[in-house]
């Protein structure tokens, strides 16, 4: 063989080793990659207005979000997951603000930053009517804290 | 027919221990005791010197692979079955809970001696030439055993695994760009569930723990390579000039040849003297003297640090429980949530900025800590010749003992500083 066939051989070699290399690599990487979540899903229902009360909000454990109801202003659903590390935060009524546990960051009543390391403010989802007058919240649907719905 | 004797020999084919041959053959002829030398020098068995640290996170992580695969036989990485299995284990499998508690405390034990090994091989310097990389292969069985230790910690699957995992998790999805992916990889999810169960348990019991394997094997063949333990430092001399070394020095034109300055740590195996190379005088008559034979001398040792390691370990699990809380609540976070203690010092850090904390400061370290072979050249390893380096890592160590400290014992609900002897009641 001569040695310039071996070489561009060596080099073809090379190129297909490492093209299979990184071909697999990527298999893996797609395969480790869940094709479908098995997670509550990101759209939901959370009952009738009527079950909610004016005043503080309701706290829905499964969903981790908040429900705000106001005489004025209508409804708003605010995320319960601290923008920290994912600790769930709680709302307290006497100081109106979100207080985290974990490592104590305070969020304001719209959601903002007051104290803490959390590094974003609360988020706040979309909430529309269902056709059968249900509340549906929207999760995928991020809105800006002064959204709100009126019933 | 074949006499017992013949069948006995049949099995062990050394000579007997009696001989030096004998001796030798224990080390050479088997396969476990193979990687030893059929001589070691005393001064290597100086407790100060090692302080039999490398063997007893060795020992620590072979409890562990025997009491896992115990726990194997009662357990099922599936949510909330899992914390059911944990109860089972506690109080209705006979040995359950002891098995559990010294999985526990031998996983806490190896953190704990992988670090100060990890502190030994730096403060004698032994990760200098021709360590340097069997150091790099040390800071990634650091890696290793942290890994194991965090993929185990949710498997009990209650509020304290839950929230140490989902804290520690979105640490890590704090990396630039590549954090958001990383974690979704990990948890196979976009929060803790259940394949995140699954999912840590693999890692946990398969792909971790063979990794480890591998590497050690590699870790101590290369310490064998390597010339056995370096010196200790007690008897290094102030540097000297390398030997000169001469060939047919009764030859008239006498020709010296280029001077390779021999390291006294290593002696040199037949193949690396045979061809043009100069030939190294390592082994003086004296220190010669100074060698023993692996067996009895060493094994004796290593077989008191293997059984003091295993009674000690026993000795705490029969005394402290591994603790178990209420069923995981992804609802409720408890106050404070806390990660697991060794990355408390990364939470410390995450509790004023999170990029800081989770993602620079801990690649700063893991590359640091695998570029001190390279960043170090001053070769003497005498502690009085490396002031500075020594003052360094100290300080490493010191920020990483305090922070954690601060983190276990000094932090409150809504990670408030409460000195560990206030009770803070009412806390939820
Ligand atoms: C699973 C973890 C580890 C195990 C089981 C292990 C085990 C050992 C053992 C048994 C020795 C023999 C001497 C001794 O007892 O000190 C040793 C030596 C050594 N280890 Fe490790 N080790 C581990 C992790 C590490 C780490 C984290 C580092 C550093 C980053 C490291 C670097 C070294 C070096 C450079 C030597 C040679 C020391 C000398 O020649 O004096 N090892 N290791
Ligand atoms: S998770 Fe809320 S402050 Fe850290």
């Amino acid at each position: 063989m001569k040695r310039r066939s071996f070489t561009s051989w060596g080099t073809a070699g090379l190129v297909a080793l490492c093209s299979a290399v990184g071909v697999s690599l990527g298999a893996v990487v797609r395969f480790l990659t869940p094709s479908v979540f098995y997670e509550p899903p990101q759209s939901f229902k959370i009952g009738n207005p009527a079950d909610f009360s004016f005043g503080p909000p309701t706290f829905l454990a499964e969903e981790k979000i908040f429900v705000f109801r106001d005489r004025e202003k209508g409804f708003a659903v605010a995320s319960a997951v601290c923008t920290h590390l994912g600790c769930t935060v709680g709302y307290f009524q006497d100081d109106q603000r979100f207080h985290c546990p974990c490592h104590g960051s305070v969020f304001a009543a719209d959601g903002a930053v007051e104290h803490g390391p959390a590094p974003r403010p609360l988020v706040w989802f979309e909430v529309t009517a269902a056709r059968d007058g249900q509340l549906k919240v929207d999760k995928d649907h991020v809105v800006p804290a002064t959204y709100r719905l009126m019933v | 027919m074949t006499s017992l004797r013949d069948v006995w020999r049949s099995i062990v084919r050394r000579d007997p221990l009696s001989t030096d041959k004998g001796k030798s053959e224990l080390v050479f002829l088997n396969l476990w005791l193979h990687i030893h030398p059929a001589k070691v020098k005393r001064e290597n068995f100086k407790l100060k010197h090692t302080f039999y640290l490398g063997f007893i996170t060795f020992y620590l992580f072979l409890i562990l692979v025997t009491t896992g695969v115990a726990l194997m036989f009662y357990y099922r990485p599936d949510a909330p079955q899992s914390y059911q299995d944990m109860k089972d284990l506690q109080f209705v499998v006979y040995l359950g809970s002891f098995l559990r508690n010294m999985h526990r405390w031998s996983a806490h034990g190896m953190v704990i001696c992988v670090f100060l090994h990890m502190c030994r091989v730096f403060y004698t310097g032994s990760y200098k030439p021709p360590r340097q990389f069997n150091w790099v292969i040390g800071v990634f069985l650091f890696l290793l055993t942290l890994g194991l230790s965090f993929t185990g910690y949710l498997l009990p699957w209650d509020q304290l695994a839950f929230w140490a995992i989902t804290v520690g998790s979105n640490i890590g999805g704090y990396a630039p760009v590549v954090g958001a992916r990383l974690k979704e990889l990990l948890l196979g999810g976009h929060a803790v569930g259940e394949s995140a169960l699954l999912r840590f348990y693999v890692l946990h019991v398969a792909v971790l723990p063979s990794i480890v394997i591998l590497l050690t094997m590699v870790h101590f063949w290369r310490v064998r390579k390597d010339g056995g333990l370096s010196r200790p430092v007690w008897k290094l001399k102030p540097a000297a000039a390398g030997p000169l070394v001469r060939i047919g020095a009764s030859a008239p034109a006498e020709v010296a040849l280029r001077v390779m300055p021999a390291s006294q740590d290593k002696t040199y195996g037949l193949m690396e003297v045979v061809t043009g190379k100069p030939i190294f005088e390592t082994v003086t008559a004296e220190e010669e003297e100074d060698t023993v034979f692996s067996y009895p001398y060493a094994f004796f040792r290593e077989a008191i640090a293997l059984m003091a390691t295993v009674t000690s370990v026993m000795a705490v699990s029969l005394f402290w429980q591994a603790p178990l809380e209420e069923l995981a609540n992804p609802a409720k976070t408890p106050n404070p949530a806390k990660a697991p203690w060794y990355f408390l010092g990364l939470q410390e850090l995450v509790s004023h900025s999170a990029l800081l904390g989770g993602v620079v400061v801990p690649a700063l370290a893991v590359i640091g800590l695998l570029a001190i072979p390279y960043l170090d050249t001053n070769p003497s390893r005498r502690p009085a010749d490396r002031k500075w380096a020594i003052r360094a890592f100290t300080l490493f160590v010191v920020v990483n003992v305090v922070l954690i400290i601060i983190g276990t014992l000094f932090r409150g609900p809504g990670w408030a500083l409460v000195p560990p002897w206030v009770h803070v009641t009412g806390a939820e």
